[in-house]
């Protein structure tokens, strides 16, 4: 782990603040998010070919009401600092993916858990109004720090297992991954057809 | 309501979902966009803040770009309240403010999942692709010994960036302005914009982008085409089998994901026999 990932993971875990806790000014799509954090790996192709692929894979899925899709920051992160430290861009795309995936889960939980201090904080606010301002900025910098702990011991976890496995992975795995990667942005276009199915006007 | 008011509620309305929880879902974030309008009205009834703050803490849960509708709307009923002459009057003005922000937050949700989740964001994502491609950035497989200026790469992810936010700005800024300034009548300005056709152009234009997009795609494989080799055949068939693969997924509202996910392993049975 290099000061470049634990960088990485920084403007990663601000990015993914975009995603819902603050701005939503898109700073967190794939295709903005992706180009940025390669800025930190030095990597700018894989940079704009993983946030491409990430926007297609996720395009499916939006936050409509209460629905928490995969974080398109957490997978081009993942898939770049991995890329970064060696792992080949088709496999670390694979383990930007489940990383989302498991960090939607963890959002989720985080989300359940929240109405503990929720309690606190109305009381909190109906006796002063302005601790609301204190209880927005509170959440801010758990979110933001969660964010980061979580990728960073994602990362960590994944260089680690990889960099032990690798040496056993037999060429089969290697060409599986590389087909399932290349057909990542036909599975995302070909989506993105139904999507823009004209119903009424 | 003052610009600087208006202003506050405005850029507050960017902390929105900060505190987003599975229990109340966004009422901290109302109360916190709301709260320099509501030290403003009850400036010399501050005994009363507790109980208006109440009402505010209590369920909320809209589309954050559509909320300014919901900010301008509660607002002008806010002041409804505040100058109620008489204890019915003030029950029913909270009634009304009640099923206000019910009935509005459901509206806009409906409106802005649709035109900007739904529409302009894989429309913009459309654009910065073909923009990329136009740039001779090409995605599909990317070649490192090609150098490529900075200012390509961020040209095509800027352009979106500036296509979403000129637009969901307009909405946010304009919204607060158009709610509080409209009646109940025409549901508060909501019916100033005609939203069902500005999202059935986005998408037909989107549609067109799609296809394009496709066919371009189709075409990158085929230009380099010579013989009709193993490597060209098997390429060939994992990219239909996905197209078609993913119109089924996509009717059994299995996400794009979870097919990735199922490719690797099928993938990785069919290389190992």
């Amino acid at each position: 782990m290099t000061p470049e990932i634990f960088m990485l993971c920084v403007l990663a875990a601000l990015l993914e603040l975009d995603t819902t806790y603050a701005f939503q000014l898109t700073f967190s799509r794939g295709i903005i998010a992706a180009p940025l954090i390669s800025l930190v790996t030095g990597d700018i192709l894989a940079g704009i070919q993983v946030g491409v692929f990430t926007e297609l894979i996720f395009a499916d899925v939006n936050p409509l009401g209460g629905i928490l899709p995969p974080s398109a920051v957490i997978c081009a992160a993942v898939s770049l600092a991995l890329h970064a430290m060696g792992l080949e861009l088709y496999f670390a795309f694979f383990f930007g993916v489940v990383g989302a995936i498991l960090f939607a889960v963890a959002e989720k939980l985080m989300r359940k858990n929240r109405f503990k201090w929720l309690v606190f904080w109305e009381t909190q606010i109906l006796k002063t109004p302005n601790a609301v301002v204190r209880a927005v900025f509170m959440a801010l910098a758990t979110s933001f720090l969660m964010n980061f702990i979580l990728l960073f011991g994602f990362i960590w976890l994944c260089a680690k297992g990889m960099f032990w496995l690798l040496p056993h992975i037999p060429m089969q795995a290697h060409f599986a991954c590389r087909f399932a990667y290349m057909a990542v942005p036909w599975i995302g276009l070909a989506t993105l057809i139904p999507a823009f199915r004209l119903k009424a006007r | 309501m003052h610009f600087s008011i208006r202003l506050q509620i405005f850029l507050r309305s960017f902390l929105l979902q900060t505190g987003w929880n599975y229990m109340k879902y966004q009422n901290l974030g109302l109360t916190f966009v709301m709260l320099p309008f509501l030290r403003h009205t009850y400036q010399n009834d501050k005994e009363a803040m507790p109980s208006v703050l109440q009402r505010y803490l209590e369920i909320f849960n809209t589309q954050p770009v559509m909320a300014s509708f919901c900010f301008g709307a509660l607002a002008k009923q806010e002041e409804a309240i505040a100058k109620a002459e008489s204890l019915t009057r003030f029950k029913e003005k909270v009634t009304e403010w009640e099923s206000i922000k019910k009935s509005l937050s459901i509206t806009t949700a409906s409106i802005g999942d649709r035109l900007f989740w739904g529409a302009l964001k894989p429309l913009t994502l459309l654009i910065a692709l073909f923009i990329w491609l136009m740039l001779g950035i090409n995605f599909f497989e990317i070649n490192s010994s090609v150098k490529i200026p900075l200012a390509y790469v961020f040209c095509a992810g800027g352009i979106a960036f500036f296509i979403f936010n000129a637009i969901s700005l307009f909405v946010k800024w304009q919204g607060i302005k158009i709610s509080y300034d409209a009646s109940e009548k025409t549901c508060f300005g909501l019916t100033r914009f005609d939203w069902n056709k500005t999202i059935y152009n986005a998408k037909r234009i989107g549609l067109v982008f799609a296809v394009g997009m496709i066919l371009f795609g189709i075409y990158h494989y085929l230009k380099d085409f010579t013989a009709l080799d193993v490597h060209f055949v098997t390429r060939a068939v994992i990219v239909l089998f996905f197209v078609m693969i993913s119109f089924v997924t996509r009717k059994l509202r299995i996400p794009n994901m979870y097919l990735y996910l199922a490719a690797v392993g099928v993938f990785n049975i069919v290389c190992y026999l």
